[in-house]
């Protein structure tokens, strides 16, 4: 046996690889380690890794070399089966994954095409309104929406998307849908969601730049039950949408089953021609879309009661009216965002056939809205469809970072046809023109929390008895969202 | 209105199912078998896969595409419970293909009886591989618990090759002390001197033979003859014939669910037989199996392997069924006797 303090060859060896193997502050040491320093090393080594050698080696033997190159090859070739095991079970192994931005998914393992998501959006709202004497509205607090989703992808072939509504007095869902992705260019939607008109609308809840919508949404359908064709084309310049639906009343959800047995046909195309291109115009998309179908029926599942944007009701039609016949809408749309501005821009027309039964009265109504919305991110962040996704400085308690601000602004109108008074509706009651206009501050904390402040005012042309107008609407509107 | 889109739908729903029917049927001409195998059956089925589908192509014209699996033959048979498609599965020991039956019920209980020999085409021992001059002296098993040597052999749990290594020392331990407490411990002893326990064969060969761990390989014989057949550690290490070891009979046999799934019944169950043939059988000789039909293999190609006293599976345990339950199922002698550290 070598002596422990010839600095032979196998010693260099097995020093340089202890070394290595413990990370041992060789720096530090002026004289190279003895065999009996490095076989206590080895052994808490072993100790730590709970491989400690079965054989109870006496302190003479344990300082053998050859003892000692063995322990370290068994150590050697434990971890090498460990890390042989890890990769093994890493690839059969799930990956769960949570953050900020992503929020909770699990993926199954190689080539992990099997994916679920767990989402969440909170909305709750402070809501004041001002020199309401005509028409009294509750100042409130209110849970707006409570969406917890679970969305995914079950293999190449299908994704889903089941959103529940626990908002409210009773839950419900939001979106119910299953996607069979044939390809980017085309992909069915099976089941409730929104039906592709009002561009509004279509932004999702908690992008929208004010806490509600503006006028257009009134009149474009919000979520419906059927069967969707969509996809993206032409490097995703141009996207689509075809779908056969169970008909929505305007700004409203559709109905759970379709009770007038007439359906509804809705379209849209929109374009960003310069989206790949970067340059000032990548920000513009434009487009349209539009639906057909008939309704035939008394009550809010057919004829549709217009909100102001303090969500008050300002128009609706006699009780006695009934839907007869064809509900088209069509709305040309378009946006434009360059850095930190944004501008929203959309009009929308529906006209619905109408009858009073008891004289035999028929008209088609032609109602109409538009709006333009704009906002500068104040601290600098690009502005978007999706709103500021990240800012730059998340807020955090006692430092520099303040999170991102925005400014919006809004105005848009909302016209009743002129033949809807005085016979489908009282003008006593129902209003036929409302402007709006709103400003409002958004505080995006970070990229799951923000604050909204909105003051909106609206003016209506009539809707009051005697010929007079409807006072104007004053509200103040706060919200504080959070979302995953 | 709305019978338009509907019947757009319905039509663009047909064309989609008939171009994915034609697909289907396109990519069906090919045929590939999938043997599911244990660990080191590598080089032998490399080699049978390649002959086989030679001589199908002669006899029927079809291009026969032969896939092979390897791994520790418990983890094989899990995995092939657990849905892979194995057409065929060629395994350490009947244990594992009686789970994929009980378990997966992916073949029949008595899939044994359907080839001849138990369904083994070819059988092997276990033998001991040592260094070259035999340094730490190991003649036979009592040398393995000896302080200070250092015995490689994976885990039964996941390697077939393992249980019957483990089989081969109690079956001695039973004949030398004859009496329960002292078999056991003795095997407590044994897989004290284990200082690394790999997951199958051919990992505790690597361990051996490329890591330089350990005095002592418990190996199959055809392990240990590939060992000493290849230039890089021919001369390197010996082959010890214990005193006492097992018969231990690798069986094969087609997985009828995934055949019939496949429609490869015809080709799998010819290249199952074709192991019994003539070329079949010095196949197997050519790799270190013991051929079960030695007459048909040419004298010259037996003389490798050296006579070895064997017990069988069925004569000293009682068969592969109360072996596995009374040794290595949950709670059987093996937990008892051994403790990851």
């Amino acid at each position: 046996m070598p002596t422990p303090h010839r600095t032979s060859s196998p010693v260099a060896w097995l020093s340089g690889a202890l070394a290595c193997a413990l990370v041992a502050p060789a720096q530090a040491q002026s004289a190279p380690p003895t065999v009996e320093e490095l076989a206590r090393r080895l052994q808490a080594i072993e100790q730590r890794l709970g491989t400690a050698p079965a054989a109870t080696a006496t302190a003479d033997n344990a300082a053998g070399l050859s003892d000692l190159d063995q322990r370290l090859r068994v150590i050697e070739r434990k971890l090498e089966l460990q890390s042989e095991e890890a990769a093994t079970r890493a690839a059969s192994t799930p990956t769960v994954s949570l953050s900020a931005s992503k929020g909770l998914s699990v993926k199954s393992p190689p080539p992990g095409d099997i994916e679920v998501k767990f989402k969440g959006l909170v909305q709750g709202d402070g809501r004041f309104y001002f020199d309401d004497d005509q028409y009294p509205q509750n100042d409130t607090f209110l849970m707006r929406r409570i969406e917890p989703t679970i969305e995914g992808t079950w293999g190449s072939l299908i994704g889903f998307r089941v959103t529940a509504q626990l908002a409210g007095d009773s839950a419900t869902t939001s979106d119910v849908y299953l996607d069979l992705k044939f390809d980017p260019r085309a992909t069915v939607r099976i089941g409730k969601t929104k039906a592709p008109v009002g561009l509004e609308r279509l932004q999702s809840s908690g992008s929208t730049a004010q806490v509600e919508l503006g006028l257009p949404g009134e009149l474009a359908p919000g979520r419906d039950i059927g069967v969707q064709l969509q996809g993206e084309l032409a490097k995703s310049t141009v996207s689509y949408a075809l779908g056969v639906y169970n008909g929505a009343v305007d700004g409203r959800d559709g109905s759970t089953t379709n009770p007038d047995n007439d359906f509804e046909v809705a379209a849209r195309v929109f374009v960003e021609p310069w989206k790949n291109d970067g340059n000032a115009l990548a920000g513009l998309g434009f487009g349209i879309a539009g639906s057909t179908g008939d309704k035939e029926g008394v009550g809010s599942n057919f004829l549709p009661r217009y909100r102001s944007s303090g969500q008050v009701q300002f128009f609706n039609y006699r009780a006695a009216v009934a839907a007869d016949g064809e509900n088209t809408r069509w709305s040309p749309q378009a946006y434009y965002y360059r850095n930190a501005f944004g501008l929203l821009g959309e009009y929308i027309n529906s006209s619905q056939d109408i009858r009073l039964p008891a004289t035999g009265a028929r008209e088609t109504i032609d109602n109409s809205a538009w709006q333009l919305s704009a906002g500068y991110v104040l601290t600098g962040e690009d502005a978007g469809y999706k709103g500021v996704t990240r800012p730059n400085h998340p807020f955090t308690v006692g430092s520099a970072g303040w999170g991102a601000w925005e400014l919006v602004a809004r105005y848009g109108e909302l016209d009743i046809d002129d033949d809807a008074f005085p016979v489908f509706a009282d003008p006593a009651v129902a209003a036929r023109n409302a402007k709006a206009w709103g400003v409002g501050v958004n505080w995006y904390l970070n990229s799951n929390f923000k604050l909204v402040a909105n003051y909106t005012q609206t003016n209506f042309e009539g809707g009051a008895p005697a010929g007079a107008d409807r006072e104007d609407e004053k509200a103040f509107f706060t919200r504080a969202q959070f979302s995953f | 209105m709305t019978r338009t889109p509907r019947s757009t739908l319905l039509r663009s729903l047909a064309l989609g199912f008939a171009l994915a029917l034609a697909g289907g049927t396109a990519a069906a001409k090919d045929v590939e078998l999938l043997n599911v195998s244990y660990d080191p059956t590598r080089e032998f089925y490399a080699e049978v896969n390649q002959s086989f589908a030679a001589q199908w192509k002669q006899q029927t014209g079809e291009t026969l595409k032969i896939r092979a699996s390897h791994g520790g033959s418990g983890k094989q048979a899990r995995s092939v419970i657990d849905g892979l498609e194995a057409d065929v599965v060629t395994l350490a020991l009947a244990a594992d293909i009686d789970a994929i039956a009980t378990n997966g019920k992916l073949l029949p209980a008595n899939w044994q009886t359907r080839l001849p020999h138990n369904s083994a085409p070819y059988t092997s021992t276990i033998v001991f591989l040592v260094r070259k001059g035999n340094p730490k002296q190991i003649r036979d098993w009592s040398d393995l618990v000896k302080p200070g040597v250092a015995v490689i052999t994976p885990n039964p749990k996941t390697s077939g090759g393992a249980r019957w290594n483990y089989l081969a020392a109690w079956a001695w331990a039973s004949q030398e002390y004859r009496d329960g407490g002292k078999v056991v411990d003795f095997l407590t002893r044994l897989f004290k001197n284990v200082p690394v326990l790999d997951t199958g064969a051919r990992g505790a060969t690597t361990t051996f033979v490329e890591r330089g761990i350990g005095d002592v390989l418990l190996a199959w014989e055809n392990e240990a003859l590939l060992t000493l057949s290849e230039a890089d550690t021919r001369d390197k290490f010996e082959v010890v014939i214990p005193s006492l070891s097992i018969k231990a009979e690798p069986p094969v046999a087609w997985v009828d669910k995934n055949i019939d799934r496949h429609g490869t019944r015809k080709q799998a169950e010819a290249y199952l037989r074709y192991l019994y043939t003539p070329e079949g059988q010095r196949l197997a000789a050519k790799h270190g199996y013991r051929p079960a039909e030695p007459d048909k293999v040419p004298a010259a190609e037996l003389a490798r392997f050296p006579q070895v006293k064997q017990v069988t599976i069925d004569g000293a345990f009682g068969g592969w069924k109360k072996a596995q339950a009374e040794h290595f199922a949950d709670g059987g002698f093996f937990d008892k006797i051994y403790q990851p550290k």
